[in-house]
């Protein structure tokens, strides 16, 4: 009898599932209260901003006119962004900047978790000096680089004379070829700790035993890494790389200090762009609609990576 | 069998026994890296203790023919207009900063414990909030931000920069935290509560103790993302006896362009401070994520 | 001590009912093991008891206080729980000492009430190690400790064996059963091993899908099972279940299988499936009431040995009868090979007959 009615209870749970949430919430009524302090805060500082960006991308804003003032203007300002030169010289900076950051950060950072996941003496002071250019603000790192850059006194262009390499210091950061290369390395100075210190927390929890059985089964270093290693690192992989990617395409302060986007744009990446329209030339319309352009692409790329997570969660899960 | 035991050692790592290539490979890339990481620092250092002349030469001196701390006396005299304006810069960096780790635990310790300990709807949107603080640049909330502000009065205080940087650090925080309560066997409280205490001293004197670590975490992320944040202290505050430091340091160096000591000096003790915490915490930290994000 | 009801006690989660209807009482002084499957609401029930759940209906008194609506703290009991729950930062001292600590107790009488406490569970030696330090029984030891120096009116223990391994199993098992005998405490203890509860507990009230399912002394649920479930729970090797019909055959009532043979009944068998609400009617037969013969024996059903399997003092076989397993318990010096042909013959006066609709127990009026 009681197994009878276990199996009709079960179905019943099913078929009201969905009303029990209102239920289920006005039961937990007093749990909200643990964590109404942070979504309030959530709310008025990171919902309304967001709303209050993709009105004004609707809005012509001249300079000198107060922002209440501001005219609509349908969606001319997409227009005139998509139709404009410096856009698509932005974009195309903006992509290699993230991608190229993003690899290497990631590749180099991966490999120095695993160079330094075998313990040796010095171990501990060595990761700990790894680590120090992603403590450090953004700020001192682009005046260390900008000084190591420096056209006349850089340590590196004296390094390349010194050595017979170039005749006289090359313009890293004042150079049209140059520059977007040069400031792509000092991201990846300040990132790659990041990488690192996420992958090293994964490594962490790879199961010693699979490692044996690997071992006993006679698979070489290589086909550990491979078998075992990597595809129990497949999840924080997805999740470092995605952090980076995103963080590396809102990245402002380096170009900003550096270069300021200069010379004539060749450093300019989306946020520097942005940032220039709207506090230099109080285009903050035109600002508004990039910002909402790249929401959208963010949006994107976040509704991979939140498939990306629980697709893997799904098959973790069946196990 | 009697071979593969010997061959593993107990350490933690069975790619020990990797054929010599790689670890060579380890090898030299690790110098590698660590040539990469710290020679930019070890430039700086050297440059701070040059005088002016001395920096700009070419070919440089490798090292400097007559070291001197002018750089450095000259931003912590207080006598000196240099002096006070650092010296003010920072105690305004270590005020924010402090104030923004403080509240950013006091609000994400019980929100993550309430989201690691009861099971109401829209848990999820914890996992959603994270993502949507990385996902938005900060450029993004500047304006809407600046004018919410100048709404209630905090446009030119430092309490702007704490709610802000408050909002940004604290997705990850209760996300951190909250891998730690998952890890607290529940029984724990359930045990104080039944010995006599009440849900408030269970939490308080037993899972409080024991999330010490993710505590540290929270708050050493927190500062330090307070510390080197420049955007909004660039945006919100105008006057000088305001700034905090990185935003001091890019406006006073924009109007001494050629001072490369005195710049390399003052990125060098801006760094201090967070470099120094890091260092000491960092064991947490590690395994905060590990605990928190990784295994999650 | 106190006695302890539970009256028609209900606990859903949304339209998932965890505890349905369970009423029953513990007497002062008594020792009632809660046991079922995972998932049967033993545990529910236990954490109803201690206050760590909200009552959804129904009633708890502990002594004659209804305690639904107050705090664990108020309650004045003591757990015991499966990982020990040992707060890990503090020393065994500290733990022992902290349910006193947390009722305000003066220092001097905290440390007389640890240190005698430590003394009964024979751990002085262990008072500054921390958990970690301790080997699983020991940690036990502490947990038992700490609910022990409260002095509590009820003791309450959540699986507090289940991480042990089987040797040191036995042994705490009889330890708790002396401290229950030393103390006259009143105790809930909840299993999943039935073999626990049939040696420990005074009644054991045995559990599944939410439901009370028998509530007795374990003597009596393992000669007179109330249903099937219970039947196969209780005891182990499990009761063979084996399905037939009834029908009559030459005057008297006879169980024929599907596979041609029959049984004929008692009697009194014959009452109780008179009883039965269908013809489809379900024997029961403990190992140790069927005999097994070498040869054909008037009354005896043939079957094939399937496998055999000899534990020392006696030798069990399993067969299959009528698509049912049946464990039949012999002496070890009876030879059975495996594939042999043997007959089984059943105990009248002990096998158990349950209705395959109802599921219950069918008795003679």
């Amino acid at each position: 009898m009681t197994i009878v009615s276990g199996k009709a209870e079960a179905r019943r749970t099913l078929q009201s599932a969905r009303s029990d949430v209102l239920r289920k919430m006005w039961e937990h009524r007093a749990d909200y209260a643990y964590v109404l302090p942070a979504i309030a805060v959530m709310l008025i500082v990171i919902a309304y901003p967001i709303y209050y960006t993709i009105e004004l991308s609707f809005f012509n804003t001249p300079p000198g006119l107060q922002l209440r003032d501001k005219i609509f203007v349908g969606f001319n300002n997409y227009g005139a962004i998509l139709t404009s030169g410096v856009f698509w010289q932005v974009t195309f900076n903006t992509l290699i900047w993230t991608v190229a950051s993003t690899f290497f950060s990631f590749a180099l950072g991966f490999a120095a978790a695993l160079a330094l996941h075998r313990d040796f003496i010095g171990r501990g002071v060595l990761r700990a000096i790894l680590i120090i250019p992603w403590v450090i603000s953004a700020v001192a790192a682009s005046y260390i680089w900008k000084w190591i850059y420096h056209s006349d006194f850089g340590i590196i262009g004296a390094v390349l004379v010194e050595l017979g390499w170039a005749s006289r210091p090359p313009n890293f950061i004042d150079s049209v070829s140059t520059v977007l290369p040069s400031l792509i390395v000092v991201n990846i100075w300040r990132e790659f700790p990041f990488a690192m210190i996420m992958m090293t927390a994964g490594l962490q929890t790879v199961p010693e035993q699979l490692l044996r059985a690997a071992k006993v089964d006679g698979a070489n270093a290589w086909q550990r890494f491979w078998h075992v290693t990597f595809p129990h690192l497949r999840n924080v992989s997805t999740v470092t790389i995605l952090l980076l990617a995103v963080a590396n395409f809102n990245s402002f302060i380096i170009p900003w200090i550096m270069t300021g986007g200069g010379p004539s744009n060749a450093s300019h990446i989306w946020i520097t762009h942005i940032y220039e329209l709207a506090f230099g030339r109080q285009r903050w319309g035109v600002a508004s609609a990039y910002s909402v352009l790249l929401f959208i692409i963010l949006m994107t790329l976040g509704y991979f990576y939140v498939r990306a997570l629980s697709g893997n969660e799904r098959k973790d899960g069946g196990a | 069998m009697s071979t593969v035991s010997e061959t593993i050692p107990r350490g933690r790592s069975a790619r020990r026994v990797r054929i010599d290539g790689w670890r060579w490979g380890g090898r030299a890339f690790l110098v590698f890296m660590l040539l990469y990481t710290a020679l930019p620092m070890i430039w700086m250092l050297l440059t701070s203790i040059k005088s002016g002349f001395a920096a700009m030469q070419f070919p440089p001196q490798w090292w400097p023919d007559q070291p001197t701390l002018a750089s450095y006396q000259k931003l912590l005299d207080p006598q000196n207009s240099v002096g006070q304006d650092f010296l003010r810069f920072f105690w305004n960096s270590l005020i924010v900063s402090t104030a923004t780790t403080i509240l950013s635990v006091i609000v994400a310790v019980p929100a993550a414990y309430a989201f690691s300990r009861f099971t109401f709807p829209g848990r999820n949107f914890l996992f959603f909030a994270v993502l949507l603080r990385n996902m938005f640049p900060a450029v993004i909330f500047l304006v809407p931000l600046f004018i919410l502000m100048r709404a209630i009065g905090l446009v030119n205080t430092h309490g702007s920069l704490v709610l802000t940087y408050l909002t940004f650090g604290l997705p990850l925080a209760i996300w951190l935290l909250k891998g730690f309560y998952d890890n607290i066997p529940v029984q724990l409280e359930q045990a104080a509560r039944i010995d006599g205490a009440t849900r408030f001293q269970a939490f308080v004197l037993i899972v409080m103790p024991l999330s010490a670590p993710g505590i540290i975490a929270t708050a050493i992320y927190s500062f330090i993302g307070a510390w080197n944040e420049y955007i909004y202290a660039y945006t919100f505050l105008s006057k000088n006896e305001q700034l905090t430091l990185p935003v001091g340091i890019q406006r006073f160096f924009s109007e001494n362009t050629t001072d490369f000591p005195g710049l390399m000096a003052a990125s060098f003790m801006m760094s201090v401070p967070v470099v120094v915490l890091f260092l000491l915490l960092q064991r947490y930290f590690v395994r905060a994520l590990t605990e928190g994000a990784v295994k999650h | 001590m106190a006695h302890v009801v539970l009256k028609d006690l209900v606990k859903t989660y949304g339209s998932f009912k965890a505890v349905n209807e369970v009423s029953l009482t513990v007497n002062d002084g008594e020792f009632v093991a809660l046991v079922g499957p995972s998932g049967c609401g033993k545990t529910t029930t236990l954490n109803l008891v201690a206050g760590l759940t909200s009552v959804t209906s129904g009633d708890i008194f502990i002594g004659d206080r209804v305690v639904n609506d107050l705090d664990p703290k108020d309650r004045d009991i003591a757990m015991v729980f499966q990982n020990y729950a040992l707060y890990p930062q503090k020393s065994v001292y500290m733990n022992l000492a902290f349910p006193l600590q947390m009722r305000k107790l003066p220092k001097d009488e905290i440390d007389r009430k640890v240190r005698e406490a430590a003394r009964v569970l024979d751990m002085t030696q262990l008072l500054e190690r921390k958990p970690r330090e301790l080997s699983g029984g020991q940690q036990q030891r502490v947990a038992l400790g700490r609910a022990l120096v409260r002095d509590p009116a009820v003791f309450l223990m959540d699986e507090p064996l289940s991480n042990l391994d089987a040797k040191l199993r036995v042994q705490m098992r009889s330890e708790i059963k002396r401290f229950h005998q030393d103390l006259k405490a009143t105790i809930i203890y909840v299993t999943h091993d039935q073999l626990e509860a049939v040696t420990m507990a005074d009644r054991m009230a045995v559990m599944n899908g939410g439901y009370l399912q028998q509530y007795d002394s374990p003597a009596q649920v393992f000669a007179h099972p109330a249903n099937m479930f219970v039947a196969s729970f209780v005891g182990s090797p499990a009761m063979s279940l084996i399905p037939l019909e009834a029908s009559t055959a030459n005057g008297g009532a006879v169980l024929t299988s599907a596979e041609g043979w029959s049984l004929a009944l008692s009697p009194r068998n014959a009452q109780k499936v008179a009883r039965a609400t269908t013809r489809k009617v379900v024997l029961g037969a403990r190992h140790s009431t069927i005999k097994l013969h070498k040869s054909a024996v008037a009354g005896a059903i043939p079957a094939k040995a399937y496998t055999v399997e000899p534990t020392g003092d006696v030798t069990f076989v399993q067969a299959f009868l009528s698509g049912a397993i049946v464990n039949i318990s012999v002496s070890p010096n009876v030879a059975v090979a495996p594939d042999e042909q043997i007959w089984l013959e059943f105990d009248q006066e002990r096998m158990h007959l349950f209705d395959s609709e109802t599921e219950m127990a069918l008795e003679a009026s």
